[in-house]
């Protein structure tokens, strides 16, 4: 692997961690070394002129560093499959008051797959859940959903889900 | 016409009937950077390109409706085409695009069309970094600068300035989709003419390129 030997450094506002971020650096960890630090703001440090702030960002660099991994799916459809559910995550489940609308969807698109992508996890499973396991209204409503609470909590019962999930969802304020 | 990339290796074996690639746009909010990216794609590729409006739109103003140039004379015989291009004008909240529905969900998003038509034209980035530097500028030209707030905006003016001083296009030596997106969004909302010198020293580079013709039709 081109990265086997990179360090990389995470710095995470522990008021507002980027779980999808997180989540991802616990995915590629034997193959890429990430160390996570708390701080002031959200960054992960390329080089002088490069550093990622948003967790999309985060995500899409680590999942590209390790590319056997298959976390940005396996072809150029899926590719383009995986950044729809990273931008359904930051844009229709991220700070939402109503999530009805795009739990529908999302129930639509689960309820003949495992996986939101292809036939393996991808970065599309992994910011989704983030973003859900941030939202306190979710698991109240996850009745009325059935495909995206099989999905979820599929998900949710498996490590690193499980430990990242209890490490830093329940910080937030 | 000439085809110069392999379209059986970017999306899998042709199995006998056309490729289409089926967009439904709302007209308040025309996709500049598909348009810019269809024209490019129209010189790589034999396309059908076709507009429809839906049954939800009462009227489209005639630039909407000829926004793909005119009615090939061909387009009777589908198997001639190698990429079909079908632009419906329809009351969406999002822009979304249908292709290959069998194995692919809806792709919601201007932004993720765009990477996804791009990816037809020229492979992304090898290097990691400069990938997701092009995404993230992606992400940034429509979520900020497109539909931000007038601080949100300046702060992208500023860091479209300094990313420029240090090459000539947004993500170093080469033109990219970051380019294409960001040079569409800020030509959207009217901030052209409010930005520093190297920015508009970029902007006329991108418009050298006579890439953006398309874009620029729709913005008379």
């Amino acid at each position: 692997e081109e990265s086997g030997s990179m360090a990389l450094n995470l710095t995470i506002n522990s008021n507002n961690p980027p779980l999808g971020a997180l989540l991802t650096a616990e995915h590629v960890k034997d193959t890429v070394q990430v160390s996570v630090e708390e701080g002031k703001d959200n960054s992960l440090h390329i080089s002088d002129s490069v550093q990622f702030s948003d967790t999309n960002s985060i995500s899409r660099y680590l999942a590209r560093v390790a590319p056997a991994l298959g976390l940005y799916g396996a072809n150029m459809m899926e590719q383009t499959e995986v950044d729809h559910w990273l931008e359904f995550s930051a844009r229709r489940l991220c700070d939402q008051p109503d999530l009805t609308l795009a739990l529908g969807d999302l129930d639509k698109a689960l309820s003949l797959r495992t996986f939101l992508v292809g036939h393996a996890l991808t970065l599309a499973d992994l910011s989704v859940w983030a973003a859900l396991k941030d939202q306190s209204s979710w698991p109240s409503q996850s009745k009325a959903f059935p495909h995206v609470r099989r999905w979820f909590f599929f998900l949710n019962s498996q490590v690193p889900f499980s430990s990242v999930g209890s490490k830093y969802a329940s910080k937030k304020p | 016409f000439k085809a110069t990339k392999n379209l059986d290796a970017l999306l899998g074996k042709d199995l006998g009937t056309l490729r289409d690639i089926v967009i439904n746009a709302n007209p308040a909010q025309p996709p500049l950077t598909l348009l810019v990216l269809h024209s490019l794609l129209c010189q790589h590729y034999r396309v059908l390109s076709t507009v429809h409006v839906h049954s939800s739109v009462s009227s489209v103003p005639p630039q909407l409706l000829s926004c793909l140039g005119p009615k090939h004379a061909d387009s009777y015989a589908r198997h001639m085409f190698q990429l079909g291009f079908t632009l419906i004008w329809k009351n969406v909240p999002k822009l979304e695009m249908k292709f290959s529905v069998r194995n692919m969900c809806p792709i919601e998003g201007e932004a993720n069309v765009a990477r996804f038509l791009f990816k037809l034209l020229a492979p992304y980035p090898s290097d990691p970094a400069v990938a997701t530097l092009v995404d993230s500028w992606v992400d940034t030209a429509f979520y900020q600068l497109a539909d931000g707030s007038a601080k949100e905006r300046a702060a992208v003016l500023r860091a479209l300035g300094s990313a420029l001083g240090r090459g000539p296009w947004l993500c170093g030596t080469e033109f990219s989709l970051a380019d294409i997106a960001c040079y569409c969004c800020l030509s959207q909302n009217g901030s052209m003419s409010a930005t520093a010198a190297n920015v508009q020293r970029w902007i006329k580079s991108c418009e050298n390129l006579g890439h953006f013709g398309p874009a620029k039709l729709l913005l008379k």
